[in-house]
C-alpha cells in the first residue's frame, strides 16, 4: 500500500463493494472469508489501476521489496518489515493467518484456493522468515563484534 | 522434531503439538520465528472522514436483499442448461457418431465430458459467491480439464491422415462455436446473479463450459473418428470458447481499471 490516503480509499471502496454484493452472503457461512475475498479483489483492482497510471513514478521510488531488504538490516525487525520481504502470495497468507486470525480453511476460501495450497504457502513463508531472521541475527552479531 | 517440522506444524495448526513445543524450548531460531508470528501487529483505525464517507455511500441503498440461493441450485441450473442445449442441438442435427463409435469409446468420452461439465458447473456455482470453498483451484481447473480431455481423445481414437481435413474441421468448428455462443448467453445470465470477483478467471471457465456444449454436440453428431479431427475441431471449439471468455473477462477488467474511481488519477486530480 503506497500511503494512508490510498489505504483509506481502498477501505471505502471495499466496504461499498461489500454493501453492493451483500445478497451473495449466505447466512450460516463464515463471514470473514466472504469479506476478505471481496477486500482482496478491491486491493488487486486498486493496485492494478494505480500501477497503470503511476508506473513511471513508481520506477523512480524504492520498490516495497527493496525497501524491506534495506529495512531488515536495521536492528529489531518488526513483523511488518520482515513479512514485506516475502512474495505477495506468501505475504497475503501469513497476514491473513497471523494478523487477521483466519483459519486455514477461511484463508483458502478468501483466496479462492485449497487448504493444501495455503498450508504450502504458509510453510514456505515460515522457512523464508526463519532465513531472514537468521541473516538479521548474523548481521547483528557481526556489527556487535566490530 | 526438527526446525522444518516446526515450520510445518506452524503452517498446519493454530496450536502447536507438544513435540513442537518441546523443540521450541531448546531452539533459538524457532523461538524467534514463533515470537515474530505471535507478536502483536498495530492496526491503524480508519479516519473519521473515511468512516463518514463509507456510511454515506451505504445509506443511499439500504433496501433489504434476498440472499442468493444455495450453490446446488446454481449447479443444477448450469447442468440443466447444458443438457437442454445439447439435447436440442442433437435433436436437430442427428446423433450419427453414436452409431459408429464402440460402446467403450462412447462411454469413455461421454463420461469425460460429463465429469468436466460437472466440475466446471460446481466451480462456477462457487465462484458466484465470494469466500466459497473450492475443492480444486478455479484457476487450474480449465487447464486440467483441457489436458484430461486431450488425453482421453488421444487414447480412445486413432490418428489418421484424413483427406480434406481443414474443410471438415471448419464445418465442425463453425457448428460447434455457434452452439457454444448460444449456450454462453444463459450461463452469463445465471452468473450475473452472483458477484464475479475475477472476470478473467470466471470468463475462461464459462467460455469452456459453453464450448463443451458445442464439443458434446459434435461428439454425438459427427461420425468422423479421426483423433486429429476430434482434437482440432471438436475440442478446439471448447478451447476457442474458453479463450474468448478469457479475453472478454480481461477486457472487462481493463475497462474497470480505466473507469473513474476513488483511487484513479482522474479522481485525484479533481
Amino acid at each position: 500500500m503506497a500511503n494512508r490516503e490510498q489505504a483509506d480509499d481502498l477501505l471505502q471502496e471495499a466496504w461499498l463493494r461489500i454493501h453492493r454484493v451483500r445478497h451473495t452472503y449466505r447466512p450460516g457461512e463464515p463471514v470473514l472469508p466472504w469479506i476478505y475475498a471481496i477486500a482482496r479483489r478491491v486491493r488487486v483492482d486498486g493496485y492494478r489501476r494505480t500501477r497503470r497510471i503511476t508506473l513511471h513514478e513508481i520506477a523512480m521510488e524504492v520498490l516495497p521489496e527493496a525497501l524491506a531488504c534495506a529495512e531488515i538490516r536495521n536492528p529489531g525487525p518488526t513483523f511488518d518489515t520482515l513479512v514485506s520481504a516475502l512474495p505477495e502470495a506468501q505475504r497475503e497468507v501469513v497476514s491473513m493467518l497471523k494478523v487477521g486470525g483466519l483459519t486455514l480453511d477461511e484463508v483458502a476460501r478468501a483466496t479462492s484456493s485449497t487448504v493444501g495450497a495455503v498450508k504450502q504457502k504458509a510453510h514456505r513463508a515460515y522457512e523464508r522468515l526463519r532465513k531472514l531472521l537468521q541473516v538479521q541475527a548474523e548481521e547483528g552479531a557481526r556489527g556487535a563484534a566490530q | 522434531m526438527n526446525c522444518k517440522d516446526v515450520a510445518r506444524a506452524l503452517s498446519e495448526e493454530s496450536r502447536l503439538p507438544l513435540q513442537a513445543q518441546d523443540h521450541l524450548r531448546i531452539c533459538n531460531r524457532c523461538q524467534e520465528l514463533a515470537g515474530l508470528l505471535n507478536s502483536p501487529v498495530p492496526v491503524d483505525p480508519p479516519s473519521p472522514a473515511t468512516l463518514r464517507q463509507m456510511a454515506e455511500g451505504m445509506v443511499t441503498d439500504l433496501r433489504p436483499v434476498r440472499p442468493m440461493a444455495p450453490a446446488r441450485y446454481f449447479f443444477g441450473a448450469f447442468v440443466a442448461i447444458f443438457v437442454s442445449i445439447v439435447a436440442l442441438s442433437v435433436y436437430r442435427m442427428g446423433a450419427f457418431a453414436i452409431a459408429v463409435m464402440t460402446p467403450l469409446e462412447t462411454a469413455a468420452i461421454m463420461s469425460a465430458l460429463a465429469i468436466s461439465t460437472g466440475l466446471l458447473a460446481y466451480s462456477l456455482a462457487h465462484q458466484m459467491v465470494p469466500g466459497s470453498r473450492h475443492r480444486i483451484p478455479p484457476r487450474l481447473l480449465p487447464v486440467a480439464i483441457m489436458i484430461l480431455l486431450t488425453i482421453a481423445i488421444a487414447v480412445l481414437f486413432q490418428f489418421q491422415n484424413e483427406r480434406n481435413f481443414w474443410g471438415n474441421a471448419w464445418a465442425c468448428i463453425r457448428a460447434g462455436t455457434s452452439i457454444g455462443v448460444l449456450a454462453a448467453v444463459p450461463f452469463w445470465l445465471m452468473l450475473r446473479r452472483g458477484a464475479i470477483l475475477s472476470p478473467s478467471m470466471t470468463g475462461a471457465a464459462t467460455g469452456l463450459l459453453a464450448g463443451l456444449v458445442g464439443t458434446s454436440v459434435l461428439e454425438i453428431h459427427c461420425p468422423n473418428l479421426d483423433a486429429w479431427h476430434i482434437l482440432i475441431s471438436h475440442l478446439g471449439v471448447a478451447m476457442l470458447c474458453a479463450l474468448a471468455g478469457l479475453v472478454i473477462g480481461l477486457a472487462a477488467e481493463l475497462n474497470f481499471y480505466a473507469a473513474d474511481s476513488p483511487f484513479s488519477a482522474n479522481h485525484k486530480e479533481t
